[in-house]
C-alpha cells in the first residue's frame, strides 16, 4: 500500500483530482449523498423490520399450536354414499358440531414440549372473545387466560407494564390486565372495576391491576390478561381447557421445522412466528425492493457524478497520456490512475456519506413521533449496525469502480501517435 | 551482428488503409550506429513523421523488420514496447508534453520512476544532475507550465535523457522554437552526441538543423531518396 502512495500513478491521479477541486468535490458530493441517503432510508426500513421482529418475536409465541376447527363439513348422509360424483346431496341449514377448540391433554403435551432441549419455555392459554364493559362503555375484545408466572418467565410481560403490577393478577381474585389501547377506550385505569361477558352467556367481574402496552397496536387494542382459571370460567369449562400453547424457543430460526414436527407428532395445527406474519413480511418485501430500487438509481446518478468529471479530466488530459504512454507507461497503468482517480472520489466521498447518514438518522431519531402503525413507536428506530454501514460503503465503492472503469478503459485505449500527430 | 548499431530497418514498409489504401513509406533499409547525430528530411506528407512513429515503436502496424540495439520489434507484445521505450528510447517532440500540474523536476523524473531501477533520492540526484547539464538546475522546482518555451523544450529533453537511453528520437523538437532557442537545442544535441556518445534521430523540416547534422536522410514520397554523410 505505502509503495502504491508513492508510485508515479498515483501521484498523478492526486494531481488530476487536486488541480480540478471543484468538479471533485462535487463528484465526492455525488456519492456522499447516495451513501447517506441509503443510510438513512433503507436504515429506517430496516430498523423498523428489525423493531418489528423483535418485538413480534419477544412478545408473541414463537411457535404456537392450537386446534383449527374447521366449521365446514360434508354432510354425514353424503358419507353414506358410495360415489357422490353420481349423485347430489342437499342438507339445509346444517349446524356444525359442538367441537370446542381445546387441545385435548394440553398439559401433557406442554410438559413434552417442554423437556425439548431448543425450549425456552411454554405457556398454556385460554383464548376467547369477550365484551368489556365499564358504565355504559362497551368494547369487544378477547380475553387471554394465562398463568401469569409462566407467561411473564417466557414473554417477559413485566417488561411492557406501563401501570400496575403483574402480580396482583395472582393475589387479586378477579384481577385483569388491560392493554393500553383498550384501557383508552374503556376509560379504566388501574383499580377500576369492569365487567368482562363471554360468548357463553357468563359474565365476571374483575378489578383492572395493571396496564400493558406491547408495542404491537393491534394487540394493545384488545386483549387483557386475565388468569386462566377466570377465562376457564368465563367459558364454563373444567380445569385442563386450554385453547394454545405459546411457546418460545432458543433459536427463532428453527421455529418452522419444530412446528412441522410438532403438528406431526400432536395431530394439532403449529404455526411458526414467520408464517403467521406472513402478510407483514410480504409486505416488508415489497418495502425492501422498492427502497432498494431508490438506492440504486441514486448510485447510478452518482455514478454518472464521476463518469463525468473523469472523461472531462480524460479530454483535458490527452497530451499527458500521449507522453506518459511515450515515455513506457502501459495501457494498464494509465487505467490505474484513472480508475484511482473513481476509487479515491469513492472512497472519501463515501466515508463523509457514512457520516452524514449517520448524522441524519441520529438528528431524525431524536424527533419524537409518536408512530402508530403495526407497531406504536415514540421514536424512529434506525438500523446502525455496522454490518450495514459496511454494505452502504461497499455498494458506493462498486458503483464508483464501475462508474470509473468506462473512462479508465477508454482513457487506456488512447492511441499516443493520434495526438502527437495532431499537435 | 554489429554492437556498434543502434537502430536498423529492414525494407519497412507502411500501409494506410483509411480512407483509402496508401502506401506511406516503401521498402526503408537502413542502419543507425552508436554516436551518430541523423536528421530526417522531406516535405510534408513524404513519410518522415511516419517513420519516425515506427522506428520509436509508437506505431507497429508496418510491414518489414525494425531492430533497436539488434533486438527484432515486431514479435513484441504492447507491453514489452512499453517497457523499451521507457529503458532505451527518449522523445522530444515539436510540443514539450510536460504535465503542467507537476515541477520539472518531478516531469523529469516520471519515467525514472517508472522505470523502478533507483530509489527516489537516487532518480532525484540524477534528474538535477540532467537539469544542470541543461542549464535548468535553477528551475527544478518551479511548475512546468510556468516555463518559458525554450525552458520547457529544455526540461523535456532532460525528461529524454534520465533513463540514459539508447537513443533520442526528435520530431520536429525546433519547430514551436524561435531561432535562437532553435540554435540552442540544437547545441545541446550536439553536446550529447560529443560528450556521451549519444545516437539522436530527428525529423525536421529545418533545412539548417538538418545541414549541420551528421547525416540527412531525404524522404520523398515514402521512399528514401538520399542518405548523405555530412561529416
Amino acid at each position: 500500500m505505502k509503495s502504491f502512495l508513492k508510485r508515479p500513478a498515483f501521484r498523478i491521479a492526486m494531481t488530476h483530482l487536486l488541480s480540478k477541486k471543484r468538479q471533485t468535490i462535487v463528484a465526492m458530493l455525488g456519492v456522499t449523498f447516495g451513501i447517506a441517503i441509503f443510510i438513512f432510508q433503507a436504515g429506517l426500513m430496516t430498523g423498523f423490520q428489525n423493531m418489528f421482529i423483535e418485538q413480534t418475536v419477544n412478545t408473541s409465541a414463537n411457535v404456537r399450536i392450537y386446534n383449527d376447527v374447521q366449521v365446514a363439513k360434508k354432510s354425514i348422509y353424503s358419507k353414506t354414499l358410495p360415489d357422490t360424483s353420481q349423485s347430489w346431496v342437499l342438507v339445509r341449514n346444517q349446524k356444525p358440531k359442538d367441537e370446542e377448540p381445546r387441545l385435548k391433554n394440553g398439559y401433557q403435551m406442554m410438559r413434552i414440549i417442554e423437556n425439548h432441549p431448543e425450549v425456552i419455555g411454554v405457556s398454556p392459554f385460554v383464548g376467547s372473545q369477550a365484551i368489556f364493559n365499564m358504565g355504559i362503555a362497551q368494547v369487544a375484545g378477547r380475553v387471554a387466560g394465562v398463568d401469569i408466572e409462566r407467561e411473564n418467565n417466557t414473554f417477559n410481560v413485566e417488561k411492557y407494564m406501563i401501570d400496575g403490577d403483574l402480580k396482583r393478577l395472582v393475589t387479586t381474585p378477579n384481577g385483569v390486565i388491560l392493554g393500553e389501547g383498550l384501557a383508552m377506550k374503556l376509560g379504566a385505569a388501574t383499580g377500576d372495576i369492569i365487567t368482562v361477558s363471554s360468548a357463553k352467556g357468563s359474565a365476571l367481574q374483575m378489578r383492572v391491576v395493571g396496564i400493558h402496552k406491547s408495542g404491537v397496536v393491534e394487540l394493545d387494542n384488545s386483549r387483557a390478561y386475565i388468569n386462566i382459571r377466570n377465562a376457564q370460567k368465563l367459558l364454563q369449562v373444567d380445569g385442563s381447557y386450554i385453547t394454545d400453547l405459546n411457546i418460545k424457543l432458543k433459536d427463532i430460526n428453527k421455529a418452522k421445522a419444530l412446528a412441522a414436527d410438532w403438528q406431526k407428532q400432536f395431530g394439532y395445527t403449529a404455526v411458526d412466528w414467520e408464517t403467521a406474519n406472513a402478510n407483514v413480511f410480504s409486505v416488508f418485501k415489497i418495502q425492501n425492493m422498492v427502497t432498494y430500487l431508490i438506492i440504486t438509481s441514486i448510485l447510478i446518478v452518482s455514478g454518472f457524478g464521476i463518469f463525468n468529471i473523469l472523461m472531462m479530466i480524460i479530454y483535458e488530459k490527452m497530451p499527458d497520456i500521449a507522453i506518459l504512454k511515450a515515455t513506457g507507461f502501459k495501457d494498464k497503468d494509465i487505467r490505474t490512475i484513472f480508475l484511482t482517480e473513481s476509487l479515491v472520489i469513492g472512497i472519501f466521498g463515501g466515508l463523509l456519506g457514512l457520516i452524514v447518514g449517520w448524522g441524519l438518522q441520529q438528528i431524525a431519531g431524536s424527533v419524537k413521533m409518536d408512530i402508530r402503525g403495526f407497531v406504536a413507536m415514540e421514536y424512529l428506530k434506525f438500523n446502525t449496525s455496522a454490518g450495514f454501514y459496511a454494505m452502504a460503503y461497499i455498494f458506493g465503492l462498486v458503483a464508483t469502480a464501475l462508474a470509473g472503469y468506462i473512462p479508465a478503459r477508454k482513457a487506456a485505449r488512447v492511441d499516443a501517435i493520434d495526438i502527437i500527430r495532431s499537435k | 551482428m554489429n554492437s556498434d548499431i543502434i537502430l536498423e530497418t529492414r525494407a519497412v514498409s507502411k500501409f494506410f488503409r483509411d480512407p483509402v489504401d496508401f502506401q506511406a513509406l516503401k521498402d526503408i533499409s537502413f542502419k543507425i550506429s552508436r554516436g551518430q547525430f541523423v536528421s530526417i528530411v522531406g516535405s510534408s506528407g513524404s513519410g518522415k513523421s511516419t517513420l519516425l512513429y515506427l522506428l520509436s515503436t509508437l506505431d507497429t502496424d508496418y510491414e518489414g523488420e525494425i531492430l533497436i540495439d539488434n533486438e527484432p520489434l515486431h514479435e513484441k507484445s504492447k507491453n514489452q514496447l512499453a517497457e523499451i521505450r521507457n529503458e532505451k528510447i527518449g522523445f522530444v517532440f515539436q510540443f514539450h508534453y510536460l504535465l503542467p500540474e507537476f515541477t520539472v523536476l518531478d516531469n523529469v523524473m516520471l519515467p525514472a520512476l517508472k522505470l523502478g531501477k533507483y530509489d527516489e533520492d537516487t532518480i532525484r540526484k540524477h534528474a538535477y544532475e540532467k537539469l544542470d547539464l541543461l542549464g535548468l538546475g535553477d528551475q527544478a522546482i518551479k511548475k512546468a507550465s510556468k516555463l518559458s518555451g525554450g525552458q520547457q523544450q529544455r526540461a523535456a529533453i532532460a525528461r529524454a535523457l534520465i533513463n540514459n537511453p539508447s537513443i533520442i528520437f526528435g520530431d520536429e523538437p525546433t519547430g514551436n522554437l524561435d531561432s535562437k532557442n532553435a540554435q540552442t537545442v540544437f547545441d545541446i544535441f550536439r553536446e550529447l552526441q560529443l560528450a556521451f556518445n549519444q545516437t539522436i534521430l530527428v525529423v525536421t523540416h529545418d533545412a539548417q538543423f538538418a545541414g549541420s547534422t551528421d547525416r540527412r536522410i531525404t524522404l520523398k514520397d515514402g521512399e528514401l531518396l538520399s542518405d548523405e554523410m555530412l561529416k
